[in-house]
């Protein structure tokens, strides 16, 4: 309070300090970093990190960009063998991809028997020029299991060319120089561009672009409401500028501190606006009712003594709602909960500070005729009455509706798809289709086996393993193509023995599989087998493509795995690993799921110890608690019926409404016992406060909360989407139980409530 | 005037001179390097090392014989390691006008097989050297320059500049220090099209063995991928009189022993 009466004091100085700290904070924003890669959800040395890292250093192996080329009328002609070796010669000469490790049909050996004479060569070395030599090629190739479904569809329509890049970082850019290339070779062919590291690269870039364009129309939106509530520009801006501010302030902050930009803290803009402007709007809409060309110093006065308790209240409550998220073992998300918490502890400061030195300054004129307004609205007061009158039957429809809603939560499906981050008709999403129509996947994970000793990998037992495995994996609905050094093996073995299917097998001596692979490693370039198994031969990768990047596919083929696993142990002294992409989202997953989860909880216990403190009571606490559960279950209800997958952004969401969902009961209990203490009488108090000025203060925020997101639903990105949804229905489900549910409780509570002399 | 056409006609001259000296300096060196006495017997221990150090071993015994300097040669390959290999041969009959012969033999299957010869520039047994860089290029299908003369590791070196008259090659042209003494090409930088130098040759180490100087340790580099062979020879004897008998199917089948030990 003493906070308040300085700026009253001094308000040219409040102001002034104001704009002085703002501009410190923003001159950092110059210098901000962007990280856009979603790996980094999981700190650098977790394990699947550091093991993807190894993984990715011993088999040489890059993510990659995958294009597709399609030609309706089959790519075996001379016009599209050309494009598909232009496209790779030219590829390969493209900064930041991996030259020795791009994968096409001009790209990739073949083993093959011709006349007696044995050839280790691209199918596609050269092309073609006479149709008997294009059916030869076409022959060689489709019932080939290391090209058939992996760079060739099995309808001879499409093509592939994997495209490994040295860091995920430039899957952007590479992408748009691969797009310069096959752009004038379109037609008949068609080409489609896909894979995880694009994805989550381009998310990246799009991402920034969207902030730029939706937070400002969040704003913008925001303005319009509250304008729209008020009638008012001069009420409007300065609950605009706290906003707006402690945006800066938080985002600034960040900067400053070296912080990245990462998915997650791109969204405190929109996140912060919406919550920033409540105490404001709270502030304002009291100053509004009670202004009557009264003295305005202690007209303000009057409105900070009855609000200070409960905007301190509510702001502490969500500061440490998202504050929790610090504890969680996600970096992004301790930083995104930190700065919103910072967000919101000065966005209160701004509202004790900065809004009355405003309204202390305003001039009389702008004041005028501002007294004959009153907060009135029959639809509350209906609400109010019949919630007061048959408070019991509106407890029960409550918890026959909370049930409803459980049964919701249930259905709740834990998934997660970077790719799915984008829109249905986004060209990505596009792709992705095709591409994994045409070939076994472009989500490629690594199935790592290793043992303890060297030259084990060449032994028949732990081949023939692979093997089994491989055909298991292939059975399964989700998996596309697998690749191993099996495979290779039994290419050889084919080969050498002129194409006799008998022999299309594991040999059953290692040193004759020594000697094969021995064959075709001093027929081809020296870091050949490199992405299939180790120089000492003690581990061997298994290359598992899938149609789905889903992460309940990809855990769903965990699973299978490990059943094959239990009924068919692995070979004594092998052990088995995975990794690749996929399988790293599937790990970022489940810890962000498990912390959001844990942080939420933990919140709720912190809120609610808040709330005994605030209350001195712990029935008010209780009291308090409801609406809040009540509006999370029906959210969570409404996407489990929606079905919506729980997913990253849903996850960050669940924290949000603690904090927000809280501010509502605590400003109508808060006010209801000031209104009681004032009033003396239980029927009046109540009476004004759900009638009264409170009430509407609340569903103003309700509103501007609930709307305030809504523009986000515009975005093409979307778990922008999703948070918008989410909100709007947050925002009305807290509105809705603390304004409807809450004076039931209180009423049917009352004695417990009211005991020891309070009322 | 006079002066300048006289000054024109010695530059024009000169830089005749100059290439027909490349040439035959590139001609010296590839006999030096390449054929040197009519036949060699070596031990070779080949070690191919990937960018991120893990390594794979190889020792073979290597036989050559010259039918003619700079024209057909044979080789015979024996390898001792790795273990699981041991007893493959593989064989090549050289010819200046036309495809390699290559033949291979795998002893669990008790085959001969015949390899295709690809092109020269593709890697010979895995290495990073090529089949070119072992058996050598002919000289005709190169346009060679003198650039300068250069002092490389104390030795005095001819620095030539090789250009492939057809574009059908990996590199776009590659440069080679020559030593003045022994002929021998102590570096050689491979440019692929954009002008950049993406593999490398150093002879690291030169010794003199029945007064033929030989490159006793090789390194190639992959400077792109960052792989890289070394290659050591053991045992080097020149001039021990093989038979051209030993390079045919049936010694691959059987090899000489008496040749291998």
């Amino acid at each position: 309070m003493s906070l308040v009466r300085l700026a009253l004091r001094y308000p040219k100085l409040t102001i002034a300090l104001t704009i002085f700290l703002t501009i410190l904070l923003v001159s950092s924003m110059p210098t901000m970093k962007i990280d856009t890669d979603p790996e980094n959800m999981l700190s650098q040395d977790e394990p699947v990190r550091v093991f993807h890292r190894q993984v990715k250093k011993e088999f040489g192996i890059e993510e990659m960009i995958v294009l597709g080329m399609v030609n309706e009328r089959g790519i075996f002609n001379k016009g599209s063998l050309r494009k598909i070796k232009t496209l790779t010669d030219e590829i390969m000469t493209i900064e930041g991809v991996v030259a020795e490790d791009v994968m096409s049909l001009s790209a990739t050996n073949n083993v093959i028997s011709r006349a007696g004479l044995l050839e280790v060569r691209p199918p596609l070395e050269r092309v073609p020029s006479k149709e008997e030599e294009i059916v030869l090629l076409k022959k060689e190739v489709m019932d080939n299991p290391l090209f058939r479904d992996r760079l060739v569809s099995s309808d001879g329509k499409g093509t592939a060319i994997y495209v490994p890049i040295v860091d995920k970082d430039v899957a952007h850019e590479v992408a748009e120089r691969i797009k310069k290339l096959y752009r004038p070779l379109e037609g008949p062919e068609r080409f489609y561009m896909a894979g995880l590291p694009l994805a989550e690269d381009t998310f990246g870039a799009e991402m920034f672009k969207e902030m730029a364009v939706v937070a400002p129309l969040a704003g913008g939106l925001l303005m319009l409401l509250l304008w729209l509530l008020f009638r008012r520009v001069l009420l409007v801006v300065p609950a605009m500028v706290v906003a707006m501010l402690s945006v800066l302030w938080s985002m600034g902050a960040m900067i400053w501190l070296g912080l990245k930009v990462h998915i997650m803290s791109s969204m405190i803009p929109v996140f912060l606006m919406p919550i920033a402007v409540c105490d404001s709007v709270h502030v304002l809409s009291d100053f509004y009712e009670n202004y009557r060309g009264h003295d305005r110093d202690s007209v303000i006065k009057d409105v900070y003594t009855s609000l200070f308790k409960p905007m301190l209240y509510t702001s502490l409550t969500t500061a440490v709602g998202f504050a929790n998220l610090a504890w969680a073992k996600i970096p992004p998300v301790r930083v995104f909960g930190l700065f919103v918490a910072f967000g919101v502890m000065a966005a209160w400061l701004l509202t004790i500070t900065f809004i009355p030195a405003f309204l202390v300054l305003l001039k009389e004129r702008s004041l005028k005729g501002i007294e004959t307004k009153t907060s009135r609205s029959r639809v509350l007061a209906l609400m109010a009455d019949v919630s007061l009158a048959k408070g019991k039957a509106v407890v029960v429809i409550g918890v026959v509706l909370l049930l409803v809603a459980i049964f919701g939560i249930l259905r709740l499906r834990v998934n997660d798809n970077p790719v799915k981050w984008f829109k249905e008709h986004h060209p990505l999403r596009v792709a992705d289709r095709v591409l994994n129509r045409i070939i076994g996947g472009t989500y490629i994970s690594y199935l790592v086996f290793e043992s303890n000793e060297s030259e084990r990998m060449k032994s028949p037992e732990v081949l023939k393993y692979i093997d089994s495995l491989q055909r298991y994996l292939e059975s399964h609905h989700l998996v596309g193509k697998t690749t191993s050094v099996a495979d290779v093996v039994k290419r050889i073995n084919y080969v050498l023995h002129d194409g006799d299917p008998q022999f299309e097998s594991i040999p059953d001596d290692r040193r004759t599989i020594g000697q094969y692979l021995f064959l075709f490693l001093m027929s081809s370039d020296p870091d050949e087998l490199d992405n299939l198994v180790t120089y000492d031969y003690r581990k061997a990768n298994l290359w598992v493509q899938m149609r789905s990047g889903d992460n309940r596919d990809m855990s769903a083929v965990v699973k299978a795995v490990e059943e094959f696993v239990e009924e068919n142990p692995l070979p004594e002294g092998i052990t088995m690993k995975w990794s690749g992409l996929p399988y790293l989202n599937i790990i970022w997953q489940d810890m962000m799921v498990k912390g959001m989860l844990k942080a939420t909880v933990g919140s709720y216990w912190v809120v609610f110890l808040l709330l005994v403190v605030l209350f001195r009571s712990v029935w008010w606490a209780v009291v308090a608690i409801l609406p809040l559960s009540f509006s999370i279950i029906f959210s969570y209800g409404l996407i489990g019926f929606g079905g919506k997958d729980y997913d990253m952004p849903i996850a960050v969401c669940s924290t949000l409404t603690l904090g927000l969902g809280i501010d509502f009961a605590i400003h109508f209990c808060q006010r209801l016992r000031g209104g009681l203490k004032q009033r003396g009488d239980f029927h009046q108090a109540i009476q004004w406060v759900t009638k009264g000025e409170p009430s509407v203060a609340i569903a103003r925020n309700a509103i501007v909360v609930g709307l305030g997101f809504l523009p986000l639903v515009l975005s093409t990105l979307t778990p922008y989407v999703t948070v918008g949804l989410f909100f709007g229905s947050l925002a009305f489900f807290a509105g809705m139980t603390t304004l409807f549910f809450l004076p039931a409780l209180i009423v049917t509570f009352r004695e417990r409530l009211f005991r020891g002399g309070q009322s | 005037m006079k002066h300048l056409v006289v000054l024109l006609m010695v530059l024009t001259l000169s830089s005749y001179v100059y290439s027909e000296d490349a040439k035959e300096i590139m001609r010296r060196s590839q006999n030096a390097f390449l054929y040197q006495a009519d036949d060699m017997k070596v031990k070779v221990t080949m070690r191919l090392i990937s960018s991120s150090g893990a390594e794979r071993r190889r020792v073979l015994t290597m036989l050559r014989r010259d039918v003619t300097d700079g024209g057909r040669q044979f080789y015979y390959i024996y390898f001792h390691e790795p273990p699981d290999v041991k007893g493959m041969t593989f064989m090549v009959h050289k010819y200046p006008d036309r495809d390699d012969d290559r033949w291979l033999f795998i002893p669990a299957l008790n085959m001969v097989k015949r390899i295709a010869a690809r092109d020269r520039a593709s890697s010979f047994v895995g290495s990073d050297f090529t089949y070119e860089d072992v058996s050598g290029r002919d000289i005709d299908e190169d346009e060679h320059q003198l650039l300068r003369k250069e002092v490389l590791k104390g030795e005095n070196c001819l620095v030539i500049k090789s250009i492939p008259r057809k574009e059908d090659m990996p590199y776009s042209y590659r440069i080679s220090w020559i030593s003045e003494k022994t002929y021998l090409p102590l570096k050689i930088e491979y440019y692929n099209h954009t002008g950049k130098v993406y593999k490398v040759f150093t002879a690291d180490e030169v010794k003199n063995i029945q007064g033929y100087p030989t490159v006793v340790r090789r390194t190639m580099r992959n400077l792109q991928s960052g792989h890289r062979t070394e290659v050591s020879f053991e045992e080097v004897k020149y001039n021990i009189g093989l038979e051209e008998g030993i390079f045919t199917e049936r010694f691959l089948r059987r090899p000489p022993r008496s040749l291998l030990r």
